[in-house]
């Protein structure tokens, strides 16, 4: 969530960027403003999403402990849904759809891919204002991205696993080649925010951070001198 | 062509898991990168997709991989080269209709696949796309319209790699110390 609080943060912190509660004088404290509620709300989010998490694994796998850790979490959510009701039942119901098309093991990854993208566009489109759109977008596409990228990295572990991953019948040799679509579509989507505080580190993360994990992989895969997927 | 329930290993009235799971072993079984990318398995393996798909929607990526046609529904075995309609769904921008004339075929061609590219690409299916543009290409790999097709849809993938490499190799990441991940709490400021 780290990623989400410095995009918000660096479009509600610019100057022109009015708040509610801004006071001229005191530039000071409109930036401590929003960044209170930008950190409260990413904190929120991260709740919602730790949760369903929570539940996911505990319906998967029947594992006690998470059933443990949801009910520790479910005072917090709690107290998080009345907040944010509607994005919170948008969330489940986003949530509800992906593990229905896993459970059917649809193949078209764009399907599965967008119902992911859906909830990291909803957790980024943060305030209803002239933002609120474009932040969707963006986030949409990344989470799109994120949802592939993890389907990438999983991908031999599934298969093996024989477990749903929605990659398996498309060519390895495509896999880069989407990875970069999809992350030209979101930076293509960041291209519109009106992003200045923080810019190199935002754009470092969309360049090379959402790699890292995709590089490592494939310095353990030479490592092992077996080529494979990567 | 070969019937799908055979090539899956289950029955006409197997449920949809059973099929899922029937596949994934198949999958786990034949996949080409759990077998060092021979060529008996990358076959086996497209016929497998191509029955499951066949099994399951009797679509080829589908973006609405509920129901659809059935495996006789789809038997055809003449060449379908109607593309009229397609193609006027596809001058409106109606890409789900393009796409839902072309679920029903079941003979594939280059001209086919070309299509669906684009009809998938309007509806924003970037992976479907790509796929099929590439299925054109390898089919008809001489047809300049296919070729420029498939170009288009790499070429943002292509100039987002270039924009990648002007920031330097993943080596510099250390800098900044920013570690991507979904769920990663907080974490920017605490590495």
């Amino acid at each position: 969530m780290a990623f989400l609080i410095l995009v918000l943060s660096s479009i509600y912190n610019n100057e022109k960027t009015e708040g509610e509660e801004r006071c001229v004088a005191h530039p000071i404290k409109a930036h401590k403003y929003w960044q209170n509620k930008i950190t409260e709300y990413a904190a929120d989010m991260n709740i919602v999403l730790a949760y369903y998490n929570f539940l996911d694994d505990w319906e998967d796998d029947s594992k006690i402990i998470s059933y443990g850790e949801a009910k520790f979490f479910e005072n917090d959510y709690n107290k998080v849904e009345k907040k944010y009701p509607k994005k919170c039942s948008y969330i489940k119901n986003q949530l509800d759809e992906l593990s229905n098309i896993e459970r059917r093991g649809v193949m078209n990854p764009d399907i599965p891919g967008k119902i992911f993208g859906n909830i990291l566009g909803e957790v980024f489109s943060y305030n209803k204002d002239e933002y609120e759109e474009d932040l969707r977008a963006f986030g949409n596409s990344l989470g799109e991205f994120i949802y592939i990228m993890d389907a990438v990295l999983d991908f031999k572990k599934d298969l093996k696993k024989e477990r749903y991953n929605p990659l398996v019948g498309t060519p390895t040799k495509n896999f880069k080649d989407i990875l970069n679509i999809l992350m030209h579509e979101t930076v293509e989507n960041y291209k519109k925010l009106p992003i200045e505080q923080d810019k190199d580190i935002i754009e470092n993360v969309l360049y090379l951070g959402v790699w890292t994990q995709f590089e490592i992989a494939k310095m353990k895969n030479k490592e092992k001198n077996n080529e494979g997927s990567l | 062509m070969k019937d799908p329930y055979k090539v899956l290993g289950v029955s006409r009235d197997a449920s949809d898991e059973e099929i899922s799971r029937a596949y994934r072993k198949l999958a786990k079984k034949y996949h080409p990168d759990l077998n060092n990318g021979d060529e008996y398995s990358t076959k086996k393996m497209g016929e497998i997709n191509a029955a499951y798909d066949e099994v399951k929607n009797g679509t080829a990526g589908s973006s609405y991989g509920y129901g659809g046609s059935s495996y006789y529904g789809s038997s055809s075995s003449s060449e379908f080269n109607n593309f009229s309609a397609v193609k006027q769904y596809i001058a409106m921008g109606r890409y789900a209709e393009a796409i839902n004339i072309l679920s029903g075929v079941s003979n594939r061609s280059a001209e086919w696949y070309y299509y669906s590219a684009i009809a998938h690409a309007g509806i924003g299916n970037r992976i479907t796309a790509l796929g099929h543009a590439q299925k054109a290409v390898e089919m008809d790999p001489y047809n300049q319209e296919y070729q420029r097709i498939l170009n288009t849809l790499q070429g943002g993938g292509r100039s987002y790699q270039q924009q990648r490499s002007t920031f330097g190799d993943i080596g510099n990441i250390g800098t900044y110390c920013v570690r991507f991940a979904l769920l990663n709490l907080f974490c920017l400021w605490c590495c």
